[in-house]
């Protein structure tokens, strides 16, 4: 036991001299959760729209107002013609044409069904979504009270629709993004900082030579490498720790369930990463190359892992794939206990699956480290 | 290739079994041959040099002793211990220096120390290493820049700490991987003052090197080449085995002087003599098999009405013997036939 603590003390003091890994440590997740908390917002708002109102009448221009009244849309001016409604999408102006008939007033009144079209500039298919949602919603809503207007002046009372849909929002009921970002997060930034860390620190002793003078030292492989990793977990820790803290003051986001379970939780997380920088590092001969595996490993893992786009809505292929990545089991349960108070029963598939790629990536790593370093 | 005999010469320095026993030690990496015959023995106390050019496989060699790399062929024992199955009790018990030093450059001196010191359990410990590195810091006259950056160091200094690092377990045998590249003279031969100190307390020092006059300071050496020991045995014994000759002389126009011996060597109007060097002003003439240069060199460069002053006979040097080791193997190669022998 002796030998990784001298590794572990020797490990740290280069890392209290290290000023730029030092500053990167704490500036990362800091400036991610900036970035992350403020910048980056999924439910869009304000989409410029321009309005074609073939109308002009009173019905057409409340029909307006209560669509830009949603802040969905902004009015980004006015269109009197097919050919001003395409100059404003190719051009940017407008991501949304709003396109009023000429008899909607009377058709409406009249109890026609009267038709009102949205175009929509489809080539950022998030904003299609939530320009289409705003827009369906308000036009039901006007839809059913002019019909029960409609029954009134015919003398009818009010009948209840057949079947309503009344959707309740449980764990982030403001669907607000910060709130479902801060926990994933954690799980980012500690996939990014712990195998580069790793790899880095491995890749460095082989650049200058130290390497060569551990190994005909009696310092076993598994001694250098827990030494080499123990340092790391602290790092691991504080950083999620300051992610969390920060999350809670400046946006709010809670931690609903046990702390203590999400730490306990998150040291197999944490050495499931260590375990593939120890691995990058057996195929990295430089400090640079090692970097460039862990930016490389990085971009998959934001991409598949459910952390920006939604896991089901991947095709099969990506879906296995994503099965593979650590963060993907990592995000559920870090979702879970944070924003839904899940306890470990609720995560055992997740925790289980995190077991098995830490232990296959421990066996790897270890294999392909003692067949390297030797 | 059969190693030297035993060059103590007298004192302890030799005394009980060999620390360093190998036989026909080979070693190869895929179809290329790093090492392919050496068999050495050294023993307690000596200063053993394994000298040879870049490539030649004294690294691989050094590997395969330290129980880093195991032998493709052949074998042996180190402090008492075999290299193929007893690797981890060799790297207990000896000390090895690499080529770069290998300090850790963001540590302070003493911390290198520590580091090392308590991966080895030297002192056995808690105050007991502390006194230890203290005792290896004053040793090493770094006392007053223990808590200096190691990267900051110069190369002289650098090399301090990393010989001290080396020896912080006090191990019996002591590796060291061209201790000197990059150092500056007067500090080489402080490092030198250091090893023969270590050496005279019973410590066994096995080193590579391809600086001529260091492998001088040794108590014995090999020549390595191709992976194979040419000759074994003391500076003075290896020298005088080649039958070599020297001298020295200034010529009045040394270029074109050089020029035209090495042309006559290559015709052979110059039977026995080798070899034609600069050195400042000064021309080298060396020749083997007992042949004086001497008249050779004063009818050619005569014929050519080249002046000729100091005519002199010079000391023969380790890398006179060396150089003419290797063209004697080249030209065993060139000619077809077996290599030397």
């Amino acid at each position: 036991m002796r030998r990784p603590l001298v590794i572990a003390w020797k490990e740290l003091i280069q890392l209290r001299r290290d000023r730029l890994t030092l500053a990167m440590v704490v500036a990362l997740p800091v400036m991610q959760i900036i970035l992350f908390g403020y910048a980056i917002n999924t439910d869009v708002r304000h989409i410029p729209m321009v309005v074609f109102d073939q109308d002009a009448s009173a019905d057409s221009r409340d029909l307006v107002a209560t669509l830009l009244a949603t802040r969905s849309y902004d009015r980004a001016g006015d269109a009197r013609s097919y050919a001003e409604i395409e100059r404003a999408l190719r051009g940017g102006r407008a991501r949304v044409a709003l396109v009023v008939p000429p008899r909607f007033s009377s058709d409406v009144r009249r109890g026609r069904s009267a038709r009102v079209q949205l175009i929509v500039d489809g080539s950022d298919p998030q904003t299609v979504a939530s320009a289409i949602d705003a827009a369906a919603g308000v036009v039901a809503d006007r839809a059913a009270s002019l019909g029960v207007e409609r029954l009134a002046r015919a003398g009818q009372p009010a009948v209840a629709p057949a079947v309503v849909l009344q959707p309740t929002t449980w764990y982030n009921p403001e669907l607000r993004t910060a709130i479902f970002v801060v926990p994933g997060l954690t799980g980012v930034i500690l996939t990014m900082t712990m195998i580069m860390l790793t790899a880095m620190g491995i890749a460095r002793e082989r650049e200058r030579g130290t390497l060569e003078q551990l190994v005909v030292s009696p310092v076993g492989r598994v001694e250098l490498m827990i030494g080499k990793i123990v340092p790391y977990v602290g790092i691991g820790y504080l950083q999620m720790t300051l992610i969390l803290v920060i999350g809670r003051l400046a946006f709010g986001a809670p931690i609903v369930g046990s702390v203590g379970l999400l730490y306990l939780l998150s040291l197999l997380f944490i050495a499931a990463n260590l375990a593939l920088g120890l691995f990058f590092s057996t195929l990295a001969r430089t400090q640079q190359q090692a970097m460039q595996m862990s930016f490389f490993f990085l971009l998959p893992n934001i991409l598949l892992s459910g952390f920006m786009f939604p896991f089901e809505g991947m095709p099969r292929p990506a879906q296995w794939l994503s099965q593979a990545l650590p963060l993907t089991h990592f995000l559920r349960i870090v979702r879970g206990i944070a924003l839904k108070g899940a306890g470990l029963p609720d995560l055992l598939g997740e925790t289980g699956a995190l077991a098995v790629i830490f232990v296959v990536l421990v066996a790897v790593a270890s294999a392909r480290f003692r067949k390297k370093v030797g | 290739m059969s190693a030297g005999s035993d060059g103590g010469d007298g004192g302890e320095r030799g005394d009980g079994p060999p620390v360093i026993e190998t036989h026909h030690l080979a070693r190869h990496f895929g179809s290329i041959v790093a090492v392919r015959d050496v068999s050495l023995t050294v023993h307690r106390g000596e200063i053993f040099g394994l000298l040879g050019p870049n490539g030649a496989g004294k690294s691989t060699t050094i590997r395969m002793l330290c129980g880093i790399l195991d032998p493709s062929g052949g074998g042996g024992r180190v402090v008492g211990c075999d290299i193929a199955t007893q690797a981890e009790e060799i790297k207990r018990r000896i000390g090895y220096m690499t080529q770069r030093f290998s300090l850790y450059e963001d540590l302070t001196v003493e911390e290198n120390l520590k580091f090392y010191a308590g991966l080895y359990g030297a002192g056995g410990g808690g105050q007991g290493t502390r006194a230890r590195v203290d005792e290896s810091l004053a040793r090493a006259g770094l006392t007053s820049r223990r808590r200096q950056i190691a990267g900051t160091l110069s190369g002289g200094w650098k090399q301090r700490v990393a010989l001290a690092s080396a020896t912080i377990h006090r191990p019996p045998l002591l590796f060291l991987d061209e201790p000197t590249a990059g150092v500056d003279p007067v500090s080489r031969r402080d490092f030198w003052d250091l090893i023969h100190r270590l050496a005279a307390e019973g410590t066994t020092v096995l080193m590579t090197t391809h600086y001529m006059d260091e492998a001088e300071r040794c108590h014995r050496l090999s020549f390595v080449f191709a992976g194979a020991l040419l000759d074994t045995g003391t500076p003075a014994e290896i020298v005088g085995r080649r039958g070599l000759r020297a001298v020295e002389l200034e010529a009045a126009r040394p270029i074109e002087a050089a020029d035209l011996l090495r042309a006559a060597i290559a015709a052979g109007e110059a039977p026995g003599v080798e070899e034609v060097a600069h050195f400042g002003a000064v021309l080298r003439v060396s020749s083997r098999s007992g042949v004086d240069p001497a008249p050779v060199v004063a009818r050619l460069l005569a014929a050519r009405g080249i002046a000729v002053a100091n005519l002199r006979p010079a000391r023969v040097t380790v890398e006179d013997a060396f150089v003419s080791m290797v063209r004697e193997d080249e030209r065993a190669r060139a000619s077809g036939g077996e290599a030397a022998a």
